[in-house]
């Protein structure tokens, strides 16, 4: 059977694409799936570090696009993670370097390879977003409850249905006690103004950070908080609709110190 | 603490959040009023080759304008028709 390519999108910068393409890979191929992410962030790569692979390239995606290796040489297995690959992009090109014919040609021979690909999209809206959106089946839209990140993933679905796409939302850093506090967009604001269906909700988690610096999966951390959310999003992806959306909850509120006090769990 | 939660019972303080939504709700509705440039030369494009098939018009004196006011926009084509074609008749 043949795969499905997901591309991971904002449209802003810095708000977790790679994050979430590491978390939900790494997520899938623990379930048994033979997973490919792919880093479409041509001269900035990033996704190579956060899965601790970046001693390990020799040949990146541009080398496959331009017919310097087969895409097996460029397809670096991970070791704790069977069933895992990443196709780092180059460092050294510009986001121009191939067309979207290229991604098209190269997103049939992933999905012959590979039951899911996700592609690690840059920010922007320019050539390097057309690349990954191209052989895109499906996409996924990650925003913070924050007011220019949604505005810009607005932007960013208009230009997916325009290709078709009906994307899903992830909503990322989600700071519980500010949202009880009315302080920060809540997840119904946010699929409101962006009329869009929601596919999970992330907290903001210092373990991002921490697995990050180690170079080692965030779903592989036991306790991780957006560990658990990028899972069940990923179950979600794999055909598991029936696994709830779980809204964050704020560990050490006002009322629950209180009510602490009062002698409830 | 205590006194941001008798604000809020009392209803002094909006929530940021809501105000955050509603900037969000006009933000967005104001984004999807603006129209690139190269829509509105294929609009033009269009607009002339239609009225060119019912009246001579003068191509190069036509102008075609957005005017956005506070609370509406509208748009404005403007030419100078030379004289009614005769129609064909099929
Ligand atoms: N849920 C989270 N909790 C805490 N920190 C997070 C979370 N998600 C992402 N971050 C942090 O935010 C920063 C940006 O994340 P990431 O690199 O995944 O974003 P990106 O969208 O891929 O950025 P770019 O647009 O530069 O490619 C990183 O430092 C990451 O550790
Ligand atoms: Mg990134």
């Amino acid at each position: 059977m043949e795969g499905k390519i997901f591309v991971i999108t904002s449209g802003k910068g810095g708000v977790g694409k790679t994050t979430a393409t590491s978390s939900i890979g790494a997520a899938l191929a623990m379930a048994g799936k033979r997973v490919a992410v792919v880093d479409m962030d041509i001269g900035l790569r990033n996704l190579d570090v956060v899965m601790g692979l970046e001693n390990r390239i020799v040949f990146n995606i541009v080398d496959v696009v331009q017919g310097k290796c087969k895409l097996s040489q460029a397809a670096i297995k991970d070791r704790r993670i069977n069933n895992l690959f990443l196709i780092p992009a180059s460092q050294s090109d510009n986001k121009d370097v191939f067309k979207s014919e290229d991604m098209v040609r190269l997103g049939k021979r992933l999905k012959e390879e590979f039951d899911i690909v996700l592609m690690d999209c840059p920010a922007g809206i320019e050539r390097g977003f057309e690349n990954a959106v191209a052989a895109a089946d499906e996409a996924l839209v990650i925003c913070t409850p924050e007011v220019s990140s949604v505005r810009d993933a607005d932007r960013i679905i208009g230009l997916l249905y325009a290709r078709s796409i009906t994307p899903k939302l992830i909503l990322n850093r989600i700071n519980p006690a500010m949202t009880a506090n009315g302080d920060m967009l809540n997840h119904e604001d946010v699929t409101d103004v962006l009329s869009i269906e929601l596919i999970g909700l992330v907290e903001a988690d210092d373990n991002v950070i921490v697995a990050s610096n180690l170079g080692k999966p965030l779903v592989m951390i036991n306790d991780s908080k957006a560990g658990q959310a990028f899972i069940r999003i990923a179950m979600r992806l794999d055909g598991h609709e029936d696994i709830p959306i779980q809204v964050p909850k704020s560990g050490s509120t006002f009322w629950r110190n209180i009510g602490s006090k009062l002698g409830f769990k | 603490m205590l006194n941001e939660i008798v604000k809020k019972l009392f209803g002094n303080k909006k929530s940021s959040s809501a105000t955050a939504k509603n900037r969000l709700k006009f933000a967005l509705i104001y984004d999807k009023l603006e129209i690139s440039d190269e829509i509105l030369k294929n609009l033009q494009h269009d607009i002339v080759e239609v009225i060119s098939r019912y009246f001579e018009i003068d191509r190069d004196s036509l102008e075609l304008n957005i005017n956005k006011s506070k609370d509406s926009s509208a748009l404005t084509f403007n030419t100078p028709i030379l004289s009614a074609k005769k129609r064909k008749t099929s």
